[in-house]
């Protein structure tokens, strides 16, 4: 009989313990993973509006306010970007469902603080009911000057600060008025270009030379003797049934790793690649987080490895270069560049800065996080020297800023369009980064290069940074 | 303005779970020896948060927002439930005299739930449930009687198996399709779920056969039989009613063994069963499938789930406030996902109440299991709680994406005839158990009441 006892208990904790488990779960899915869920777009419930309430503001970080809503004379409240297009992906819209931050905050902004309190307030004094703000890091002054820069080329710029992971600009273009979206509504979500797909964080492209840094770092760490290796670069080379070609055939001659990412040469990255093996390539792919999904507040696609372990010499030598089938994110190369002027630390990537209540007090302040080690001081010192080497004498002159030093490499991926897309990814001032950038232009053969779209964009970013 | 009162109403259905629960502390504070407050006081006052929250709740869902008058069938549904609810804990106490008062309670929080609930989504499926839930205390009221006409009916353990045998097959050849399980069997105007009797026979069953020695032979046919039950509701796609069978037989048998090797050797072989089956049947792998990922295909496989998802995720802690959600969104919300809805309109930590309310409701019946003196009540009352909260252990699992979806019913709270009949009945056994002990155990010579939490061993 007591055996029973006891084991009747047991089932009692057995029992007990699916229980607790459900609790935690429950508790998981609303306090930890309620934002990423709630804000899906097949989530109908973004549809609803409450109208005892003014949705909170969305202000960037120097006060500028993006987003408010204005009281109509039918007792409704009617949503407002003061900034139109300027912040249209940053903000995202509010009407035929959510995005941007719209979506990713939306409870925040139809939320009272102190709920209880300000609803028996708002009874008595008949005052109207604000929902809190969110306040976001762009800084509009870069981010306009971002979105000038781009202009009507289609393409995106991300401007972070490499040391904690702040987006200070994220321009895309197509874009759209947030404003207008309800009424364009059939045009918009059915165009070729698709505007309302935010490229900056969306959009996914063959990385093309900027991935040669990824190259740069697998040969540091297994090939002894890089240092002193050189290789005879002819303008093109032979692998098994791939042939790789530098850009416009040109013969590097002898060149070192240093001079063959200043001039962005092919063949000596593809052969250090073949020696290399996919295997190590492909470890070194996974450690810099290419594929390893990153939080981040606004909708975004995950970068891709397209390079198995097993994979042939051609793949191999494709990838080696950026092309093949490897493709990422301009939110990622801005995050990868980010990590090389950190140090080799990468940041968490965040946008909302912080939340402010409608009594004018701050809560919420997102605080920086590290993500991952991509590679170690050492190996981040290096690479700096050979992008700034990009920047003074190589492929990347037409991002030079005069009076500081600016580290970047450039791209050019060829893609399945005809078309190249432009890339450059840096940072600046080099000894001692504020900004790091990741520009990509689609059809560069018509709207131009990244490389100076960067350069113009680190150097107001810094002035920026430096007035205030 | 309407619209604010919801609002605020809120913290209220909040302070009425959370009142609710810490009433029910008190009074398992007093019975383990410390005091919080008067138990009588404790149980009253959760009668009357019970009554209250009826109350409220029908002032909200009554009120129509167009008019601005109040619908008066709601009001009269309403009332009848107040009646119903009244004459529920009148009666309860005079005809299981001395049964555990919390069980009562915790029962009718969850169908007063289930009324308000289900007048939410859809009225006449609340008239509907009404209507069992009378027939169901009714039954369960005349429960003790039938029990002291037939003093020993553990004798009848295969006439048990043999009628669940008989349901179950005439299911499989009569039975109508209706969610996807084909688990229902038309009688004239009703269609109802035989393996919803064939839980309360076959924990009878089961109880009857372990009340002896176990040996060998009585091993061998009740696994055998308990496979084939097992197997008849895999075949109807009624996997939630099969992992709820076995489970309940894995707990028996352990009990009535306490042989910790068994119960591992049982949960080895249905893993081995439960892969088998993925790798057969393809509704399996779909159910797996959509629980792994249901955002991959959230237009058809994933719909259900993802939707749960959003009305639980949504609104946060608090709900969107009664009748502000959108729950009809989640397809068989009134029955399978129900409790989705719940945390929508009443928040998550009304949801996590709930939740408590069927540990509360474990905790009671494994105290009279403990406390009972015969065996053979031990085992049956074991019987009866896993099977009932392992059942609400897998819905809400199922509907909270923490466990692959078995559509089962959850306790007392969706919409189901046979389920109220069933549960209702199960508890009536259950507290049957209770006054039976209470009033036949003081001769036995068995060891003093022992504490779960305890730290008494008895070896």
């Amino acid at each position: 009989m007591n055996n029973m006892k006891r084991s009747i208990r047991r089932i009692f904790w057995l029992l007990a313990l699916c229980f607790f488990l459900l609790l935690g779960y429950l508790g998981k899915l609303v306090l930890v993973e309620r934002q990423g869920v709630s804000t899906n777009a097949y989530n109908s419930r973004l549809r609803y509006v409450d109208n005892s309430l003014r949705r909170g503001d969305i202000i960037d970080i120097d006060g500028e306010i993006l987003a408010t809503s204005v009281l109509q004379d039918d007792g409704t409240y009617m949503r407002k970007y003061p900034r139109a297009r300027m912040a249209a992906h940053i903000t995202g819209y509010s009407s035929v469902g959510k995005t941007g931050v719209e979506a990713a905050e939306n409870f925040e902004v139809m939320t009272l603080h102190n709920e209880f309190f300000q609803r028996i307030m708002g009874i008595a004094t008949k005052k109207e009911l604000v929902g809190n703000s969110v306040v976001v890091t762009v800084d509009m002054d870069i981010q306009s000057i971002a979105g000038d820069l781009l202009g009507n080329a289609k393409g995106a710029v991300v401007v972070m600060e490499p040391s904690t992971g702040r987006i200070l600009a994220l321009q895309a273009y197509p874009d759209f008025d947030p404003n207008q979206v309800a009424a364009h509504w059939d045009q918009l979500k059915d165009h070729e270009d698709s505007p309302l797909v935010n490229r900056g964080t969306q959009g996914v492209y063959p990385p093309g030379s900027t991935f040669k840094l990824v190259t740069a770092l697998s040969i540091m760490e297994n090939m002894k003797d890089w240092q002193t290796r050189t290789y005879e670069c002819t303008g093109e080379a032979a692998f098994q049934d791939k042939v790789i070609h530098c850009y416009k055939n040109k013969a590097h001659g002898t060149v070192d790793m240093k001079q063959a990412l200043t001039v962005s040469c092919n063949c000596y990255f593809a052969q250090m690649a073949k020696e290399i093996g996919p295997g190590k390539l492909r470890e070194v792919m996974a450690r810099v987080g290419m594929e390893s999904p990153a939080k981040f507040e606004l909708a975004y696609s995950q970068s891709k490895i397209g390079l198995e372990a097993s994979a042939t010499e051609s793949e191999l030598v494709e990838t080696a270069i950026g092309q093949g089938r490897t493709a990422v994110t301009p939110l990622y190369m801005a995050m990868f560049v980010s990590a090389i002027a950190n140090e080799g630390i990468m940041m968490q990537p965040y946008i909302v800065d912080h939340i402010q209540y409608s009594n004018g007090k701050v809560g919420k302040q997102t605080v920086p996080k590290k993500l991952t080690e991509v590679c170690s001081t050492q190996e981040s010192a290096i690479l700096r020297d050979m992008m700034v080497s990009v920047v003074d004498n190589g492929t990347g002159t037409a991002a030079a800023i005069s009076g500081v030093s600016v580290a970047g490499k450039t791209g050019t991926a060829e893609n399945a369009t005809g078309n190249d897309h432009s890339w450059f990814i840096g940072y600046a001032p080099a000894e001692d980064p504020k900004v790091a950038v990741a520009v990509v232009i689609e059809n560069s053969r018509a709207y131009g290069s990244a490389t100076p779209v960067a350069g113009k964009v680190i150097r107001e970013a810094l002035a920026q940074l430096e007035s205030k | 303005m309407f619209d604010l009162l919801i609002m605020l109403s809120r913290y209220l259905f909040v302070f009425y779970i959370g009142f609710f629960l810490w009433q029910g502390i008190v009074y398992i504070a007093y019975e383990q020896g410390g005091f919080l407050g008067s138990p009588y006081r404790a149980v009253s006052i959760q009668r009357r948060l019970i009554i209250f929250m009826h109350i409220t709740a029908f002032l909200i869902l009554a009120y129509n927002r167009e008019t601005m008058i109040y619908d008066w069938k709601t009001v009269l549904f309403g009332a009848a439930g107040c009646v119903f609810l009244l004459v529920a804990i009148h009666f309860l106490d005079r005809f299981y005299y001395e049964g555990c008062p919390l069980i009562w309670t915790g029962m009718l929080f969850l169908m007063d739930l289930s009324l308000i609930m289900l007048q939410r989504l859809a009225p006449s499926l609340a008239y509907k449930q009404l209507m069992w839930m009378t027939i169901g205390l009714a039954g369960m009221l005349m429960l003790p009687f039938f029990f002291r006409l037939i003093p020993r009916f553990e004798v009848f353990e295969w006439a048990y198996i043999i009628i669940c045998y008989g349901l179950l097959l005439c299911t499989k050849i009569f039975g109508v399709e209706r969610n996807g399980s084909t688990n229902w069997l038309r009688v004239g105007v009703f269609t109802f779920q035989p393996s919803e009797l064939v839980k309360f026979l076959y924990i009878f069953y089961l109880a009857s056969v372990f009340r002896k020695r176990i040996e060998w032979k009585e091993f061998i046919t009740t696994g055998v039989l308990s496979a084939g039950v097992v197997a008849l509701l895999v075949l109807q796609k009624d996997l939630g009613g099969a992992l709820i069978f076995f489970m309940t037989y894995m707990v028996m048998l352990y009990i009535a063994t306490s042989n910790e090797f068994l119960f591992l050797l049982g949960m080895g072989a249905a893993s081995f069963a439960a892969t088998l089956a993925y790798k057969i049947f393809s509704h399996v792998r779909v159910r797996v499938a959509a629980w792994q990922n249901p955002w991959a295909d959230i237009d058809r496989g994933g719909y259900q789930i993802v939707n749960s998802l959003f009305a639980i995720t949504t609104w946060g802690l608090l709900g969107s406030g009664l009748t502000k959600g959108m729950p009809k969104s989640i397809p068989v919300v009134e029955s399978d996902f129900i409790f989705a809805a719940i945390c929508e309109e009443f928040g998550t930590l009304f949801g996590a109440g709930v939740i408590c309310i069927f540990i509360m409701l474990l905790y009671r019946g494994i105290r009279i299991a403990l406390d009972s003196r015969r065996r053979y009540y031990s085992i049956l009352a074991v019987g009866v709680t896993t099977m009932l909260c392992f059942q609400a252990f897998i819905i809400i699992g199922g509907v909270i994406k923490l466990i692959p979806l078995t559509g089962v019913t959850l306790p007392f709270v969706s919409y189901g005839g046979t389920s109220v009949l069933v549960s209702l009945m199960m508890m009536g056994l259950l507290q049957w158990v209770c006054v039976y002990c209470e009033q036949h155990g003081i001769d036995e010579d068995a060891p003093p009441i022992m504490g779960i939490e305890g730290g008494q061993d008895y070896e």
